[in-house]
């Protein structure tokens, strides 16, 4: 017999995921390591995590890894990549990161459309510190600082990133993708592969959302959680691609 | 005619491969791991397998290796 | 011709240092009175092929450089007291992953936005530091344009060799005042980085630098090793200067560009029959603890003059370890204290001396 599915060879050997059961944060990784194979590009890569449970991508996939402090990801890797020009630069962060605290960071990476690949993952909580009110938390959610659910007055309107970063005139690509179903993880692929490979091609910089599940903080569990990616995120997030340069300027 | 193996350190019993598989061939298991879950596993006594892989796709923890 | 004399404002005496030094790249954002240096190196280091950013933030600028260090290569910031406040955060980062990062702070006046005038108030900032956890940072103090040369040369060396972020602190004044100088050649040798920057996983095992630690021993480790590190920069790089120690009785202490008008004090006081000396600590970070001590052992009493309300002054306290008398002669920004105002002071604090002597 043949196998055909196995871990990708980029993951870290005898890795063991720290997320909790059912986090999708374990396919998302999963997904960058084919993306890696794929390209083989993982011996020029320097990759760059700030803070929360995205931090933790060193320990499991086989590459070169700096961190950053909270938010600043995006300006650590914009060093790494203006210090080595040849490298392969990518960061892996959380929509509090990536959108809240690293929002200025984040943004201007964009505009000076650094060559840098960006992958966001979206769960509507800060996930590592127990399920708090962030950037993109929904109307209505309930979490521990949004006790009877978010409200506009008291808390004003979640952030659409993906279409955000569309508009900065430095991205090559954006895309916002899901992982509930297998065709949603597919697509997730293909655009993990978009936003990297427009860095090969000198483009700008890359992006994808990725829309996630967080089982733990939503008190669902894991089926229950992707319903409600599928639900109530994707009604607000839409899945799509919102920007994308091609190699000939269109 | 497929088959699964899967990797009970890795595996977190969140049983979404129990939803996913379409011929209902991952099950709850009788065992519990160190934390008193009931672990899952993998039972094709017709050899219903296609190793179709959407199992593996959707595990979190990368804990099944499928095999055609 | 590198030995050659020019007559160069000190903030373009640190960033055409920092080029010869073989900087990669420069992160910054404009704030007075330090804009000098990312104005000068915006031009130069396009034309050299080399890494220039105007960052979005203070914070922005010193994450990139930690981006860029990470790889390996030499890469600085430089901003003044206000903006390096929002700094520490990456400082104390720095420190915990060991990222040679170097930040000039040309100090101007606080607290809060203050204004442009200079002042030495950051000593604290830089020495004591605002970032969280115990870490250590080294601190250089130029005294002139020449030094804020070879100071710059000597961060970048230092900041590669011990694996630990530099902070050149100079002030308003010096950034903004035209001196002779000279560059001479980047006089320290290429640290080797190779066992520790990220260039990729070629060939070997994959590398991560970072602060966080789930692991308890690990960390009480990590902070023991941190400071075993320091333990070895003081033993090895404190550096100071010293006029006239042998035979004075009192040692006026400065740092920075105050010690030009102390010199003259010193001479003025010489002339007035009064045995003065002056010691300078060129490292504020390791500070000369132990030459202090001995100082004061030998029963020399010291004064410290400074540009803020007395922040080294409770590190020489500190280091005299009550043995001697130790005051203080300052104002807290603004003009620097002439050397009348020095030596009228000093006489003051020597007459009360005489005058308590005679009491007890």
């Amino acid at each position: 017999m043949q196998q055909v599915f196995s871990i990708p060879k980029s993951m870290k050997k005898d890795f063991k995921y720290t997320f909790c059961p059912g986090c999708d944060h374990g396919i998302a990784i999963r997904l960058v390591a084919e993306v890696i194979d794929e390209l083989g590009i993982r011996e020029d890569i320097i990759s760059s995590t700030s803070v929360g449970c995205s931090v933790f991508l060193y320990d499991f996939l086989d590459i070169d890894c700096v961190e950053a402090p909270h938010g600043r990801a995006l300006a650590s890797a914009t060093g790494v990549k203006r210090a080595r020009p040849d490298k392969f630069v990518f960061t892996y962060s959380g929509d509090g990161d990536f959108a809240s605290i690293g929002l200025a960071e984040s943004m201007h990476t964009a505009l000076r459309g650094e060559c840098i690949s960006s992958i966001c993952i979206n769960n509507t909580t800060y996930g590592m510190t127990g399920g708090q009110l962030g950037p993109t938390t929904l109307l209505g959610q309930k979490t521990t600082t949004s006790p009877t659910g978010r409200n506009v007055d008291y808390y004003g309107y979640p952030i659409k990133i993906a279409e955000h970063i569309a508009l900065c005139d430095g991205t090559a690509y954006s895309a916002r993708v899901a992982l509930d179903t297998i065709p949603h993880i597919n697509q997730a692929k293909q655009a993990i592969k978009k936003a990297f490979q427009v860095q090969l091609d000198g483009l700008g910089f890359g992006f994808v959302e990725i829309l996630s599940s967080c089982p733990t903080n939503w008190h669902m569990t894991p089926e229950d959680a992707h319903k409600r990616v599928r639900e109530e995120m994707i009604p607000v997030f839409p899945l799509g691609v919102f920007k994308e340069v091609s190699k000939d300027g269109n | 005619m497929g088959k699964i193996v899967i990797d009970d350190s890795r595996c977190k019993s969140c049983y979404i491969c129990t939803m996913t598989c379409p011929k209902g061939l991952i099950k709850k298991s009788s065992k519990t791991n160190r934390l008193g879950d009931y672990m899952v596993e993998f039972n094709d006594e017709k050899g219903e397998c296609i190793a179709c892989a959407m199992c593996a796709k959707r595990c979190p923890d990368l804990a099944i290796e499928v095999y055609k | 011709m590198v030995n050659e004399k020019v007559l160069i404002k000190g903030n373009y005496a640190i960033a055409q240092a920092a080029v010869n030094a073989g900087c990669q790249c420069y992160f910054g954002y404009p704030i007075t009175p330090q804009t000098e240096i990312g104005e000068y190196l915006s031009g130069k280091m396009q034309e050299l092929g080399r890494g220039y950013v105007c960052a979005e933030s203070e914070l922005a600028a010193i994450n990139m450089v930690m981006g860029a260090v990470s790889t390996g290569v030499k890469a600085m910031t430089s901003s003044s007291s206000c903006a390096v406040a929002l700094m520490q955060e990456a400082l104390s980062y720095a420190a915990s992953d060991e990222l040679p990062v170097v930040l000039v702070n040309v100090m101007r006046t606080g607290p809060g936005l203050g204004y442009i005038y200079p002042a030495q108030g950051d000593y604290n900032q830089a020495v004591y530091g605002g970032g969280n956890g115990d870490y250590k940072i080294i601190v250089l103090a130029p005294s002139t344009v020449q030094e804020c040369i070879d100071l710059t040369y000597r961060a970048f060396y230092l900041a590669q060799k011990y694996r630990n972020p530099v902070i050149l602190l100079a002030d308003g004044l010096l950034g903004q005042m035209m001196e002779p100088a000279s560059f001479g050649e980047y006089p320290y040798p290429e640290v080797d980085v190779s066992s520790w920057a990220l260039t990729g996983a070629k060939n070997r095992d994959a590398r991560s630098i970072y602060s966080v630690a789930r692991e308890e021993k690990k960390q009480i480790q990590h902070i023991y090793d941190l400071h075993k590190k320091f333990d070895v920069i003081t033993q090895n790089e404190t550096t100071f200067e010293e006029f006239n120690i042998e035979d004075a009785d009192i040692i006026l202490t400065v740092f920075g560009s105050m010690t030009r008008n102390i010199k003259a004090a010193m001479n003025v006081l010489r002339k007035k029959g009064l045995k003065v000396g002056v010691f300078r600590p060129i490292t504020l970070s390791p500070f000369p603890h132990k030459r202090i001590n001995e100082l004061a052992s030998r029963g020399k009493d010291f004064i410290v003059v400074e540009m803020n309300m007395g922040q080294m002054f409770k590190d020489v306290k500190f280091a005299v370890e009550g043995k001697v008398n130790v005051d203080l002669v300052n104002r807290p920004c603004g003009e620097w204290l002439s050397v009348e105002e020095i030596v009228s002071s000093v006489e003051k604090i020597v007459e009360g001396r005489k005058q308590y002597a005679a009491s007890v």
